[in-house]
């Protein structure tokens, strides 16, 4: 029972820091129909800028309003540099955003160093519940947390604002959107940004979470990321929540027990959603 | 046209000629090495340029195939013993291995969207790069593991020769591949998928095929990769592998096979020369920054690369229009 | 003034295709303009070069006297054009509200009175107010889309093929509605329903192979067999 809760509880909050980075990835996709293959250098930034602000000013708020703001920048850079100047072109934005990626991921060891840093859990957040017989880790706990609460907002604002709206009518369709008066330029830049600043609060939190932070970390969540898309459905919100949630307790309960299968298990479900329902198990649109 | 062609092809052979010559001309160790590097890394950015240049698909796993053929080769010739024979076996495993693996990724994915294709591709050659660290029996991990090249190889000139009659023997094939019929509905994949189509073209099929080719090239490249060093390690599947097939075809000139190796030559040579500086200036430790800019700059302003660049020149001179065409040209956006 | 909307030798390429090769075309304020033609001839991109949608090559488009040619989609619309595409752009997995409410320019009485009055002239969107757009009927679709068009204050609307698809019923409550609008706004129609052209259309114009080639009082063109053979098809 201890051990199913454990293995339940590392599930959930690695499925939400997957989930952080691919909610950006799965709205800009089903706005824009941009696959943004440098979401994962975005994570990485939002990791190295909080343990930087962490060692520095030794508040782990302020290391994850740095984070934010890290990602807020460079989702603006990217956006009018990278993504603007090839709009329209599938294989040119595949590209340039890979080749973005690579220059993220050399940033960081030029600003922070080639080497990994440590990253420490807050006093306040570091050790553990007991109830009963189950030890709870607080830190894990407060990733599930932020994951539901930062879902929340964000269906908040889909549901409830004007910009949020503009956002869901753009994923049905973008001329429409244009014809009726609404600037979808401008509304692609906000989704860009925000998803962009999810992505490096992933990041942040991640870092105390695995004890280290490296620049190729980048790559391997930001593939993680892409696998939750396309198996919750490129551009559906709660289906990239689910998906994510299934990738991290498939992972964390086969680590456990098919330690040989743990790594093949995301590209099997991948692939099997791939063959039998390519829209993904929770499509937003047909 | 033909005397173009025949121009072109002049140029070919005054510089394959040159090639053959240089090692009996130069003693130099560091150039012969580091030519019979570019002529590997050619095969392999060439087989990337069928895919992306002239199918217009977008793979992210190409060292997957460059790793198989790299594991085959090292596994074999360690395992059996360095014979010339086990050398073709090992090259034969790795096309069989990587005409399997791309069969497999194309029919699951080429149906589907460019994304899928690359985001597959990039997430299975992830998967390859874990198993060969976790297979340790078999891979020694990131260690890796040496082991003997057949006797033959250890003159630097015989590896030489082969690798550089593998590039014109990869690079005749190809070129006849794309005038081919078959080379003509891969183009015309590129330039109109649907139009393809519904011409009457099972579009899939072709697509899978130049997979496959691509694929089995780019084992072959990693199985001359793996002798040069005589050691393998994790590194032929990782991601640098990729990129820089991505960088040496894109710099180089998408969709036109001369690119991809011109594209090579430019890329080993400037890696050479800053890993060099960067003995003295650290900051060049990061040339790969430097590659990245370059690439993204060209992807957004000189999407055809130098070849392309050089070409648009020649028609100026000579009052000729050049065709514009290729996988970067923008294209109606249609949700 | 008199002209709301004017078009001069206008030309659109899609892809490499030249699809309009010269339209030249005016809206007078308050009626009702029809633009005719058999089917690719070039009227729906007429309508979508006018929105920006497939931008014009050269040429000029006047509107309130102001060139839109040059602006983004978002920015025409902004000016004072409404426009209801020929498959009605409705937004399936939003409700009726929030269909119009992408097309509220802001939360104003003016914008408030404008809800209102589509409101009373489609009463049926009043009752699906909370109901998905894609759950509607044929007929209700057109009606939600013109009402959003209507909505984001515009003194001009596109209308592309209203009667597609529906049932001749459903066509004269379309045609009611077009006759109700016209007191508020002008109208630019796209029709190929030669007699519901001629119902609410006060002049026409013919388009061929992406040239305008004839312009006139729309009882003019009823009257004249030759021309709507010609160009139509009909008669």
């Amino acid at each position: 029972m201890e051990l199913l809760i454990n293995l339940l509880i590392n599930g959930l909050a690695t499925g939400m820091l997957i989930f952080l980075l691919a909610a950006g990835l799965t709205l800009i996709f089903g706005l824009m129909s941009v696959l943004n293959f440098a979401h994962g250098g975005l994570f990485v930034w939002g990791a190295f800028a909080a343990v930087w602000m962490y060692a520095t000013t030794g508040s782990f708020i302020l290391a994850i309003l740095g984070a934010v703001v890290t990602g807020v920048i460079l989702g603006f850079v990217t956006e009018k540099l990278i993504i603007t100047p090839v709009y329209g072109n599938h294989v040119q934005q595949i590209l340039i955003t890979l080749g973005f990626m690579l220059v993220l991921t050399e940033m960081i060891k030029v600003v922070f160093g080639p080497n990994q840093l440590a990253a420490k859990v807050p006093p306040y957040l570091a050790g553990s519940w007991e109830v009963g017989d189950v030890i709870l880790i607080k830190y894990r706990m407060f990733i599930i947390l932020i994951g539901f609460v930062v879902f929340g907002i964000i269906q908040f604002i889909l549901k409830r604002t004007k910009i949020g709206l503009i956002v869901r009518a753009g994923v049905l369709n973008k001329e429409m959107v244009q014809a009726l008066g609404n600037n979808i330029k401008q509304v692609f830049l906000f989704t860009f940004i925000a998803g962009a600043a999810l992505a490096a609060l992933g990041g942040a939190l991640m870092a105390p979470y695995s004890g280290v932070v490296y620049a190729e970390m980048g790559l391997e969540f930001g593939i993680l990321a892409f696998i939750v898309v396309v198996i919750g459905g490129m551009g559906s919100l709660p289906g990239s929540l689910m998906a994510a949630i299934l990738v991290g307790l498939a992972g964390s309960f086969m680590a456990y027990y098919v330690p040989a299968l743990s790594l093949a298990v995301n590209m099997i479900l991948m692939a099997l959603v791939l063959i039998f329902r390519p829209q993904g198990l929770f499509a937003a649109k047909g | 046209m033909s005397k173009v062609l025949s121009l072109n092809k002049s140029i070919y052979l005054i510089i394959a000629l040159a090639l053959l010559i240089f090692p009996f001309v130069s003693d130099s160790r560091t150039w012969t090495i580091l030519l019979t590097q570019i002529f590997i890394f050619a095969i392999l950015a060439m087989s990337y340029d069928l895919l992306l240049g002239y199918t217009g698909i977008v793979s992210f796993g190409h060292a997957m195939f460059f790793g198989i053929g790299a594991y085959s080769t090292g596994i074999v010739l360690d395992t059996f013993g360095p014979t010339l024979l086990f050398f073709v076996l090992s090259i034969a495993i790795g096309f069989i291995l990587a005409a399997v693996v791309s069969f497999f990724v194309g029919i699951l994915t080429l149906r589907l969207k460019s994304h899928y294709f690359a985001m597959l591709t990039l997430a299975l050659s992830g998967l390859f790069l874990v198993a060969a660290e976790k297979w340790r029996s078999l891979t020694f991990g990131n260690d890796g593991f040496t082991f003997r090249a057949p006797e033959i190889f250890q003159d630097r000139l015989v590896f030489y020769l082969l690798s550089l009659g593998c590039l014109i023997a990869v690079f005749i094939f190809l070129k006849r591949f794309v005038s081919s019929p078959m080379g003509h509905v891969l183009i015309s994949v590129r330039e109109n998928e649907n139009r393809t189509a519904s011409l009457g073209f099972k579009t899939l099929h072709y697509k899978v095929i130049a997979s496959v080719v691509a694929g089995v090239f780019a084992s072959l490249a990693g199985s001359l990769y793996a002798v040069s060093l005589r050691f393998v390690n994790t590194s032929v599947m990782t991601m640098d592998i990729t990129l820089d097939a991505l960088l040496m075809t894109i710099i180089g000139g998408v969709g036109t096979l001369v690119g991809p190796i011109l594209g090579a030559g430019v890329i080993e040579l400037a890696q050479h020369y800053l890993s060099g500086l960067a003995r003295d200036y650290p900051i060049f430790e990061r040339w790969i920054i430097l590659f990245g800019i370059l690439y993204i700059v060209a992807v957004i302003f000189f999407p055809r690369g130098i070849v392309g660049g050089i070409q648009s020149i020649y028609a100026r001179l000579t009052g000729k229009k050049v065709k514009v065409a290729g996988p970067m040209k923008k294209s109606v956006v249609k949700s | 003034m008199t002209d709301l909307l004017e078009m001069r030798d206008v030309h659109t390429y899609i892809g490499e295709y030249h699809i309009l090769q010269g339209v030249n075309f005016t809206a007078p304020k308050g009626q009702v303009s029809v633009l005719l033609g058999r089917n690719g001839a070039g009227k729906t991109t007429t309508l979508k070069t006018i929105m920006g949608l497939h931008p014009s090559k050269s040429g000029s488009i006047l509107f309130e006297g102001n060139p839109i040619e040059k602006l983004p989609t978002h920015k025409i619309a902004q000016s004072g054009l409404g426009y209801v595409p020929e498959d009605q752009g409705i937004f399936a997995t939003l409700t009726v509200e929030e269909n119009i409410r992408v097309a509220m320019r802001d939360q104003s009485e003016a914008t408030a009175e404008r809800v209102d009055y589509v409101l009373k002239l489609f009463p049926d969107l009043k009752k699906f107010w909370k109901k998905d757009g894609g759950n509607l009927s044929g007929g209700q679709k057109q009606m939600l889309s013109m009402a959003r068009a209507f909505v984001q204050d515009s003194r001009l609307l596109l209308i592309d093929e209203p009667s597609k698809g529906l049932a001749p019923v459903v066509i004269g409550k379309v045609i009611e509605a077009i006759h109700e609008l016209k007191k508020q706004s002008t109208i630019v129609l796209v029709e190929q329903n030669f007699r519901m052209a001629s119902l609410v259309g006060d002049t026409f114009t013919l388009i061929d192979d992406g040239r305008t080639v004839h312009t006139g009082e729309m009882g003019y063109l009823v009257e004249n067999e030759e021309m709507k053979r010609k160009y139509l098809g009909i008669g």
